[in-house]
């Protein structure tokens, strides 16, 4: 059946927990790709086959023409399969740069094509030319605030720091009382862990 | 096309709906699979995926039918005993994909049909959310369509992040993602 | 949310009361952006589209969150009573979380809506940095879109407006769905209102109540401050 294989790829990506990607499937979106091409060398040789019987390719209806329609349909929905999949990983990618800061971590890293790797990277600059002109950094503060400090436990040694009011030896294992601003991308990036206080 | 990089709409439309060509169409003889040349002839019954048959259907070219899960026996069930029927395995896109069929094949009652449905079985998604515990409707879950499981995971947490707020504790962590940390060397 | 007016400080506190002590100053200002703010924040979080840029609202809590922090900072200096400070703190917190987090809500329908937001009337709702931000999502994600898919597509159908050269209009722009409904609330009443384009479905709205009705037949009472969302 037409556009099989393309949807195949869809449901693939939503059979992922929501957030998560899997390595960018290059085998079944090739093949995908050349489909389209077997479309539209099917679609233009019906084309040619109408004019070269004579008859007016606008107004033509006969069997011919609703094969090339056919042709025609199952390509632009290739292409809307094709296009959601390389938006919808896209969207995954750049929500990353709130979750875990302006460096794909390596096991994301794996996962992604070229040009989505190159895609992050300009998003984030984007994103940060966007908060230097606010004068703002919208990467804190992603979860409403109760206590201006937190207690946490450092997991992996991160060694000493500057923060904003102090600068503690971060090693592994320690446990610090910081500013929650401070300690929330360390959480994030699975460096710390928060305690109960 | 509002909705066109949306993989849930896509992938609804990938259901299968019968119909009947009103024309012949050349040089898509995958389309039929009893047909002896790359074609399909005028008259041949064959099931479609929704986003060909709309098409077709909108250029006269094919009469689309009434799937199956909006037929008689399915009406009678949903009358019977609404929040117990399994729609996933006759459609997992039930009611988006009623919305959708119902235009082109004319059937007015399919719309309020969909509303008994929903609204006799969304008490039941509810209240499984909000009570038992996830062991126990694991078996319930896989009768819901996909619209009614995100109902439900939507209002399962809303519910978490309640319980979360009352007893308090870390609400900090770490991005979902990235692998989990192994704790020694 | 707590409270902020623990031991009759009077802080901005969001439940609507404005009982201020006259030694602080600056909350004296505060109580009323930090709950227009507030509005603001909740209207965008519950809007299914980007709505106004409250630019001088905006303006004046990042001037408020600076004061704020120099406050912080010269008690923190003084030796004024540290419970104090810590109240300072988190009131400056929230004020801070909630400027952050309108701004990141907008960045996010941006993300979503870039095409769309800047062909439409939406274009003028944006601050300047975020049309900027527009275009360069618009750009990247072209580019990304064009290297990926469309240059390996055939002629005719490498558009990425257009689903393919036959297209009469642009078949590929993701909108907001401006039918979905959300919750509501209006501070007073304001008579019957029109629910849907036939002029057939009218509800009464209360001071007060809560109502569910679709974005579209609210959206002009969202946009001049008459009913907020929740």
């Amino acid at each position: 059946m037409y556009g099989r294989r393309a949807s195949q790829l869809l449901k693939d990506f939503s059979a992922n927990e929501p957030g998560q990607i899997s390595a960018f499937d290059t085998e079944n979106f090739d093949q995908v790709i050349k489909e389209c091409d077997a479309h539209h060398l099917e679609l233009q040789a019906l084309m040619r086959k109408i004019q070269e019987e004579g008859l007016d390719i606008q107004t033509t209806r006969n069997a011919d023409h609703y094969g090339a329609v056919i042709h025609h349909l199952a390509l632009i929905r290739n292409k809307r399969c094709l296009m959601a999949y390389v938006y919808n990983r896209a969207e995954i990618i750049q929500s990353l740069r709130w979750k875990v800061g302006p460096v794909l971590p390596q096991e994301v890293q794996e996962k992604v094509s070229y040009s989505e790797e190159e895609y992050f990277k300009n998003h984030s600059a984007a994103l940060e030319s966007y908060m230097s002109e606010a004068e703002l950094d919208l990467t804190v503060d992603m979860v409403p605030p109760k206590d201006p400090y937190i207690k946490v436990r450092v997991l992996d040694d991160i060694g000493d720091v500057f923060l904003s009011d102090q600068s503690p030896n971060l090693a592994r294992h320690s446990i610090h009382f910081l500013r929650r601003t401070d300690a929330e991308q360390f959480i994030s990036q699975g460096l710390m862990e928060e305690l109960p206080s | 096309m509002a909705r066109y990089f949306d993989i849930d709409d896509i992938i609804m439309e990938d259901e299968l709906i019968s119909v009947v060509y009103q024309v012949g169409a050349n040089g898509v003889g995958l389309l039929d699979p009893g047909a002896e040349r790359n074609c399909v002839e005028q008259g041949a019954k064959v099931e479609l995926p929704f986003w060909l048959a709309h098409e077709l259907h909108m250029r006269q070219a094919v009469v689309v039918s009434a799937p199956p899960c909006f037929n008689q026996k399915t009406r009678k069930e949903i009358q019977a005993d609404a929040a117990f029927v399994d729609l996933r395995s006759r459609c997992p896109y039930f009611y988006e994909f009623g919305c959708k069929v119902a235009p082109l094949i004319g059937d007015r009652t399919i719309g309020s049909f969909l509303l008994y449905a929903f609204t006799g079985r969304y008490k039941e998604v509810l209240s499984k959310a909000h009570s038992s515990a996830f062991i126990t409707t694991s078996k319930y879950l896989t009768l819901l369509t996909k619209e009614e499981t995100q109902l439900y995971e939507a209002a399962r947490s809303s519910m978490t992040a309640f319980k979360k707020w009352r007893v308090g504790g870390p609400r900090f962590e770490r991005a979902s993602i990235l692998r989990k940390r192994k704790p020694t060397d | 949310m707590a409270s902020g007016s623990e031991e009759g400080l009077g802080f901005g506190n969001g439940d609507g009361d404005v009982d201020v002590d006259v030694d602080v100053d600056p909350s004296i200002a505060m109580t009323t952006d930090v709950e227009l703010l507030k509005r603001a924040w909740r209207n965008e979080k519950a809007a299914p589209e980007i709505l106004q840029f409250e630019s001088s609202l905006v303006q004046r809590s990042k001037e408020q969150i600076q004061l704020m922090e120099e406050t912080v900072e010269e008690y923190e200096g003084n030796g004024t009573d540290p419970l104090t400070v810590s109240l300072y703190q988190m009131d400056l917190d929230r004020t801070q979380f909630l400027l952050r987090s309108y701004l990141r809500i907008r960045l996010l329908k941006i993300e979503k809506f870039a095409t769309h937001i800047s062909k439409t009337d939406s274009w003028n709702r944006l601050s300047e940095q975020e049309q900027k931000f527009t275009k360069r999502c618009m750009d990247d994600m072209e580019k990304h879109l064009t290297q990926s898919v469309l240059s390996r597509l055939p002629y005719g159908y490498q558009s990425i407006l257009k689903q393919s050269i036959s297209s009469e209009e642009d078949d590929m722009v993701p909108e907001p769905q401006l039918d979905t409904f959300v919750f509501c609330k209006s501070k007073s009443s304001l008579g019957a209102i029109q629910l849907d384009e036939s002029g057939e479905e009218f509800e009464d709205l209360v001071a007060d109540d809560l109502y569910v009705l679709r974005y579209k037949s609210v959206k002009p009472l969202i946009e001049n401050g008459q009913i907020d969302i929740v």
